[in-house]
């Protein structure tokens, strides 16, 4: 089942209903039983959290102790012998799924976590159809349907007393925002004092949640979970790349969830990058546009692009390659900015550049450290390694805003590449050009001074690669297929370059990442599992992180 | 015949909270004997040991065996060792009379045990409602600070100890060892998990020795008067030295009475120096042996019931804290059991989910009953959800205490639950000559 680890001397084997398996002795019971291939159901234990054995869910028979053990609090010695399927641990866990129904109120048809619940889950897989209970439910009046914080909404009365979310404010948050009060049947999570749950993770709390009782105001009602169609992608939020998911249906992306890499964001997601969800779904320009004099008008992809091919061609002949000004993104793929950067050097042209706004430092907890970033963009340095600097004669983009150069045609390849593009001042040099081509998906000051605007893809409707803050590089797949004639920022890149006589039609993404592998330094030998389930700089677990 | 009052030898003197009064009477001689006449720490524990002393508290641990599984390399940790005294186990209230009555006694026996665990710092947790207690010990030892049996070079022997007084919340799981470790480390007061145990793992991680008021005292005594004296007291040497029981409900003369371990449960009742027999004559139908969480005894189990560990164990109960508390016929066994499981309902710290969910059940089932609108299927369901709640199922023993009074008297009083159900009103008791119980 599982590969057998590479030191033997730090391995246990445990024996799961008599088949024996080898398991790194700091391994939790519930992970070894996973590695075994068996399932112990349980809602407290969270492989990041620690353990508190309170939620009895994952009971099982220990070899050698008379009273049944709960999995997740047993430590680990060679030989153990469990046993997972006996009467009386199949008891036990009806037994628990009957107290922890019994107040519940049952009310999945309303409840957002519906398809997603662990309770669900564990009631269907364990529990018994039928109830003994015929009291009255408990209820916590006032503590039900509330904000607790910008993100989270607390419902108490679908709560199971689990403590995870507290466990994560506490353990790796570190801000503790969220306590039990009083005791017993009456037990409840609240924050301290009202004290809002306002830490930079917080809608985390609501991830851990196995239930219904914290879920995200962003999303709330919005679509049933099994409607959603997830994708494997990267937070545009900042140079850390955290993984997470895009989930979204019908071409709307509805939330992000992260995605399980132990080697960059872990279990996690800040909130930063968690709500950019909703902006993927902003579109503002959904044709090409061209401008005459003053005159603005709709045209056709390929006849804007014919008009660019038209005005470089031109400007070559005139002013020569000098004359050109090729801009890219932090914000784009490594593969939008290597062929922005191939078509420069095709063209022989010196002049590009790409720059990034700096933002408050963003952290997250891989499994062993804390990862900072302060890139408002997540690609920056994806985008200097595909050679995004002016080379020998050429000139920058300061050159530009300062006024010292005035290109011919200027190519930019992202109209929201930096705050830049909304400042009057510089827009009004970056103007100056003779002629200025943007691709943008939002408008802003940019694409009203552009001559030619191309409409380009969201997040979720590109691929790509993203390279972090600590050299990895990462894979994100598409979501959804833009809606024509919006297409991705490689694919209208590589239209120029075609209209130009650089290029494959053939080309996918795939294809521009194999050239950047044998051409960028430090980004070869690496195969699409290896770029999607962590990066390159190491082999990652893949998994999704919706159920530890 | 009186036996000789040894813990209580003191109590009702006058003066006796006060340290001159206990120097008087033979008071910190024990302490004197340990750390003036060269006595190891491990011979101290050797002696505990050897009188056979099993914990005060409930359960009866030996207390030297306890306090040998304190690692011998702490690895520079120190030692903790703590007083338990939050009494909150229903009918029990022995260590609270220990303390308030002669609290010197249990301060001594405080350092003795500390010096034989080499611990330099110890704490009396005290229950929050015990203010009385907490502020005649404060000013006990501030007495013993002042004679210096307590704080730096204790009589001269190089050995320094701190004593300080806790006073806990209220809260009936502070009891629990685990329990009382957090909430001393000022946390919500929840049991940990075992292992590891606190002799090893204790209160701030450090190795910890929780052992009860009563315990503490009887140390001072093993010292005073040597650990074969000890241990002759009371029935065997399983079952040894003196023992204070806590006597409440329908006798004559309810209080706490010392006694040989192992004295007979009718003796405790119906003797001249104890409970002097039942109030007005009336029979005896039900005695909890052993506090809230040890099950009921019928009266024909008090027969020949020697009041020890392994005597009311054999009936299958618990000497517990030997809490006695004695039900008259004219009890009625639900309203009885109704109100034990208020009791756990209102004080399980919710951390597990059978015992969460469970105990509020229970209630709700026996309350239902109680009221008159009970269903045939209830008195089985009782014992369904009980024994889904016990028996490894939660982190600690509470859930077990929970479910005891309540089957214990579904199992021996059936007759009396089907009553109740059938004719929806007591069998006995001031509500039974009631038609039906009053419902709305």
């Amino acid at each position: 089942m599982s590969s057998s680890p590479a030191r033997p001397k730090d391995t246990f084997t445990i024996v799961f209903d008599g088949k024996p398996i080898e398991v790194p002795k700091d391994t939790n019971l519930i992970e070894a039983a996973k590695l075994a291939g068996i399932e112990i159901p349980h809602f407290c234990f969270h492989p990041r959290l620690s353990v508190v054995g309170q939620c009895r869910m994952c009971l099982v028979e220990i070899e050698g102790i008379p009273k049944i053990q709960a999995a997740c609090t047993t430590p680990l010695k060679d030989g153990l012998q469990v046993k997972t399927q006996t009467e009386k641990v199949v008891q036990s866990r009806a037994a628990n799924m009957e107290f922890l129904l019994i107040n519940h109120p049952l009310d999945c048809p309303i409840c957002d976590q519906a398809g997603e619940c662990t309770l669900q889950d564990n009631s269907f897989g364990y529990g018994d159809q039928r109830s003994r209970y015929d009291e009255r439910k408990r209820q916590y009046q006032g503590f039900d349907r509330t904000m607790i914080g910008p993100h989270v909404v607390a419902d108490m009365t679908r709560c199971i007393q689990c403590t995870r979310c507290i466990r994560f404010c506490h353990e790796i948050a570190g801000t503790s925002e969220l306590t039990f009060l009083d005791r017993g049947g009456r037990t409840l999570v609240w924050t301290h004092d009202g004290k809002p749950l306002a830490n930079d993770w917080s809608a985390c709390a609501a991830d851990v949640c196995p239930v219904g009782a914290l879920t995200v105001k962003e999303f709330r009602f919005r679509r049933r979970v099994w409607y959603l169609q997830k994708a494997r992608s990267v937070c545009p939020g900042c140079n850390i790349g955290c993984n997470l998911s895009i989930e979204s249906r019908d071409s709307v992306v509805y939330r992000f969830l992260p995605r399980l890499n132990p080697e960059v964001n872990d279990y996690w997601l800040c909130d930063h990058g968690r709500f950019l969800s909703e902006s993927l779904n902003l579109r503002d320009v959904e044709k090409a546009t061209s401008r005459d004099a003053d005159k603005v008008a709709d045209v056709l992809v390929p006849l804007a692009i014919e008009r660019i091919a038209t005005r470089i061609r031109e400007a070559i002949d005139g002013a020569g390659p000098r004359g050109l000004f090729f801009l890219g993104s932090a914000h784009l793929s490594n593969e939008a900015n290597f062929l922005l950067r191939k078509l420069s050097d095709f063209l022989s042209c010196p002049n590009r550049d790409v720059v990034v706004d700096k933002s408050r430092v963003r952290r997250i907890k891989s499994k062993t450290a804390w990862i900072e970033g302060d890139h408002a963009a997540a690609n920056f340095a994806g985008a200097k390694d595909m050679g995004l600097t002016p080379s020998a004669g050429g000139y920058g983009l300061d050159a530009i805003l300062s006024g010292a150069s005035v290109p011919e045609v200027l190519l930019v390849a992202d109209a929201g590449f930096s705050q830049i593009a909304d400042q009057p001042e510089k827009v009004a040099a970056l103007r100056k050009a003779k002629f200025l081509v943007v691709l943008a998906r939002t408008a802003n000051a940019l694409t009203r001074a552009a001559d030619v605007v191309l409409p380009a893809a969201s997040l979720a409707e590109s691929e790509g690669t993203f390279t972090n803050v600590q050299g990895r590089v990462q894979k994100f797949e598409r979501a959804f297929l833009p809606k024509p004639p919006v297409r991705a920022h490689w694919e209208l890149l590589l239209l120029l370059g075609l209209a130009l006589g650089y290029g494959d039609r053939g080309w996918t993404p795939a294809d521009v990442f194999d050239r950047i592998a044998s051409e960028v330094e430090g980004y070869g030998g690496t195969s699409e599992a290896e770029l999607v389930g962590g990066g390159l700089l190491k082999k990652g677990d893949f998994a999704w992180a919706g159920k530890p | 015949m009186p036996s000789e009052k040894i813990l209580l030898a003191r109590v009702g003197r006058k003066d006796s909270r006060a340290i001159d009064t206990y120097v008087q009477d033979g008071g910190y001689k024990a302490l004197k004997t340990v750390l003036t006449g060269g006595w190891t720490p491990e011979e101290l524990t050797e002696e505990v040991k050897k009188s056979g002393l099993r914990g005060r508290g409930g359960a009866g641990f030996p207390t030297g065996v306890k306090w040998g599984f304190v690692p011998k390399d702490t690895k520079g940790k120190p030692v903790y060792l703590l007083c338990n005294a939050d009494e909150s186990e229903p009918g029990t209230f022995k260590d609270r009379l220990l303390m308030e009555e002669d609290p010197h006694q249990v301060i001594e026996g405080i350092i003795l045990s500390a010096y034989a665990l080499k611990c330099r710092d110890a704490y009396i947790y005290i229950r929050g409602e015990f203010y009385l207690g907490a502020r005649i010990l404060d000013a006990a030892i501030a007495e013993a600070y002042a004679k210096g049996f307590l704080g730096k070079n204790i009589l001269g022997s190089g050995y320094d100890l701190d004593l300080t007084v806790h006073r806990g919340a209220g809260a009936y799981i502070c009891g629990e060892e685990t329990g009382l470790i957090e909430s001393l480390e000022g946390k919500r007061g929840q049991p940990r998990i075992k292992p590891p145990f606190p002799a090893v793992h204790g209160v701030f991680g450090c190795p910890t020795i929780v052992n009860n008021v009563e315990t503490l005292a009887c140390v001072v005594h093993i010292v005073n008067r040597g650990a074969e004296w000890f241990a002759k007291i009371g029935r065997n040497e399983k079952n040894s030295g003196p023992k204070l029981y806590c006597l409440s409900g329908h006798v004559v003369r309810p209080g706490v009475y010392e006694a040989p371990m192992g004295l007979q449960m009718k003796e405790l009742l119906f003797g001249a120096d104890f409970g002097q027999g039942m109030k007005n004559g009336r029979k005896v139908k039900a005695v909890i042996p052993g506090g809230a969480s040890a099950a009921m005894l019928t009266a024909p189990e008090i027969e020949d019931c020697p009041l020890d560990f392994d005597g009311v164990a054999a009936k299958g109960s618990m000497l517990g804290s030997a809490a006695v508390i004695v039900m008259n016929e004219d009890t009625c066994i639900v309203d009885a059991a109704q109100n034990l499981s208020k009791f756990f309902s209102h004080e399980s710290c919710g951390q597990c989910t059978p015992c969460r969910e469970g105990t509020p059940w229970l209630l709700k089932v026996l309350t239902r009953i109680e009221e008159g609108k009970g269903r045939n299927e209830d008195i089985d369901l009782l014992e369904k959800i009980s024994n889904q709640m016990a028996n490894g199922m939660t982190i600690c023993v509470f859930a077990d205490a929970a479910i005891a009074p309540v089957l214990s008297s579904v199992g021996k009083f059936r007759d009396e639950f089907r009553y109740h159900v059938e004719q929806k009103r007591c069998l006995v008791g001031p509500r039974a000559g009631a038609r039906e119980l009053v419902t709305v």
